[in-house]
């Protein structure tokens, strides 16, 4: 059944709203997947494993690694050495849900360090593979072939439609995923946060700063940015490289 | 599957060809299927930036697999070497390429 | 040169029929008040997808492909992830992996099943 999550503490508030109606969408998604199952396609055991791991992940995990790597700078060595090994002091095992990792995450996280003169930021231009363990389901812009293209080609107008602008001698090093490594951005601790506990830390880091198209600072604990409609026509000149040049000539 | 770095390696792919610094080409080979060596890294020198680990060609590439290990590395390319034009000096692309993609680039 | 997803992208019948841009979790969630950004069924949705990776019965490169070729042609005007699921079961039907006709009737029963809950 379709419905929120209601608080389960005995029926002394409000029933959270729920969305009243089956859709073919739910039922579809009920319907392909028995029929896989049947079909010998996955097993229902893999299935109920893979759904719980996939409710239990969120930035949240993310937000912990820099904020401990920030205060702790034995910890940083040890991320920087061995990320996976370090995850599993923040609770976090690269080795789930089949112990040996997923088909799309594997155990290969490598921590891109920011400096005052390196910007990292990640992509997967071939499908839009993503830290999952550690930043949870990749935004829908993450994944369209607008941003896939675009970043590699033109990174700094990509950040600046973020809001991101970063002057000309900072390096800008687009981190492509397209093999087993899965990578992170472990950004630079603003200024502003001496004194700052781990919990307030963590509450700037977030999912867009680890990605890279955003920068963390006090006071900044959303990401917000202006909503790019799911279905960007693909065939408008504007997001084009081709295009771009065209203007040019 | 590539192996946690604490568990002993089934088999190793013996001493990896290049190392961190060296500048490599990545070479435009024909592929039947989908490829995981993006297209707008073929024939560009880069430098080799780090080793990641040692795992088989993926299945996508199954056209001449042979089931060995090898070893996969982080290359780095300048983004004035990737594209026309570029405008920032300092800008750079990394992927990640098996052994196999990359020969040695003569500077 | 890559070769092209051999996934057409030509429109299949029962997911065309399926679509509603009235019933998408976008549009429904605000009218019923529900917060949630995402339906209930979509961390069950990309447990299949891994599941069908890990499987081999769908490698994930592929079935990206696929699904980059659909969302930009055929559910193009579908968002998210309403847009996932039916390019997912658009590529299962192409490859064979189910049939259109024990799907169809599968819905059926599924939805009988859940209206009488």
């Amino acid at each position: 059944m379709s419905h929120a999550h209601s608080p389960g503490d005995g029926g002394e508030h409000p029933a959270a709203p729920m969305v009243e109606e089956i859709t073919d969408f739910e039922v579809l998604e009920i319907a392909v997947r028995e029929l896989a199952i049947e079909h010998g396609l996955f097993s229902a055991d893999d299935h109920r494993r893979f759904t719980e791991w996939a409710e239990s992940i969120g930035p949240a995990a993310g937000s912990r690694l820099v904020a401990k790597a920030w205060t702790d700078p034995a910890f940083k060595a040890r991320v920087m050495e061995d990320a996976v090994k370090a995850c599993k002091e923040i609770g976090i095992d690269w080795a789930e849900p089949t112990g040996f990792g997923t088909p799309s995450d594997y155990m290969n996280l490598r921590v891109l360090e920011d400096t005052p003169t390196l910007h990292h930021v990640i992509v997967c231009t071939l499908c839009s593979c993503y830290p999952r363990p550690l930043l949870g389901m990749s935004p829908e812009w993450y994944r369209t072939t607008n941003y896939r293209r675009r970043l590699v080609r033109w990174p700094r107008q990509v950040l600046a439609e973020f809001g991101l602008i970063l002057p000309p001698e900072v390096e800008v090093r687009v981190e492509d995923s397209n093999q087993k490594c899965r990578f992170m951005v472990l950004p630079v601790r603003p200024e502003g946060t001496e004194n700052w506990s781990e919990e307030q830390l963590a509450q700037i880091v977030t999912r867009d700063c680890m990605i890279g198209v955003a920068l963390p600072r006090p006071g900044r604990t959303a990401d917000v940015h202006p909503v790019h409609k799911a279905r960007r026509p693909v065939q408008g000149p504007a997001h084009s490289p081709e295009a771009a040049n065209e203007h040019k000539k | 599957m590539p192996r946690n770095k604490a568990e002993k390696p089934r088999r190793t792919a013996g001493k990896a060809r290049f190392n961190v610094g060296d500048r490599v080409r990545v070479k435009d080979l024909p592929n039947l299927f989908y490829s995981r060596t993006q297209m707008y890294v073929r024939g560009i020198v880069g430098t080799i930036a780090a080793y990641t680990y040692q795992d088989v060609i993926p299945e996508d590439e199954a056209f001449n697999r042979d089931g060995r290990l090898e070893q996969y590395y982080i290359v780095r390319f300048r983004q004035k070497d990737l594209w026309p034009e570029y405008p920032f000096d300092n800008d750079t692309v990394q992927t990640e390429s098996p052994e196999r993609w990359l020969e040695p680039a003569d500077n | 040169m890559s070769t092209k997803s051999e996934v057409a992208s030509g429109r299949i019948a029962l997911l065309d029929s399926i679509r509603d841009d009235q019933k998408t979790w976008n549009v429904l969630a605000p009218r019923y008040g529900v917060t949630n950004p995402d339906p209930p069924w979509k961390t069950s949705l990309v447990a299949m997808c891994d599941c069908l990776a890990a499987s081999g019965a769908l490698p994930a490169l592929e079935r990206r492909r696929a699904e980059d070729e659909l969302v930009d042609s055929v559910y193009r005007d579908v968002p998210t992830p309403e847009r996932q699921l039916l390019a997912l079961v658009h590529v299962m039907l192409r490859q064979g992996l189910v049939t259109e006709r024990e799907l169809a009737s599968r819905m059926s029963a599924v939805r009988s099943r859940l209206e009488s809950a």
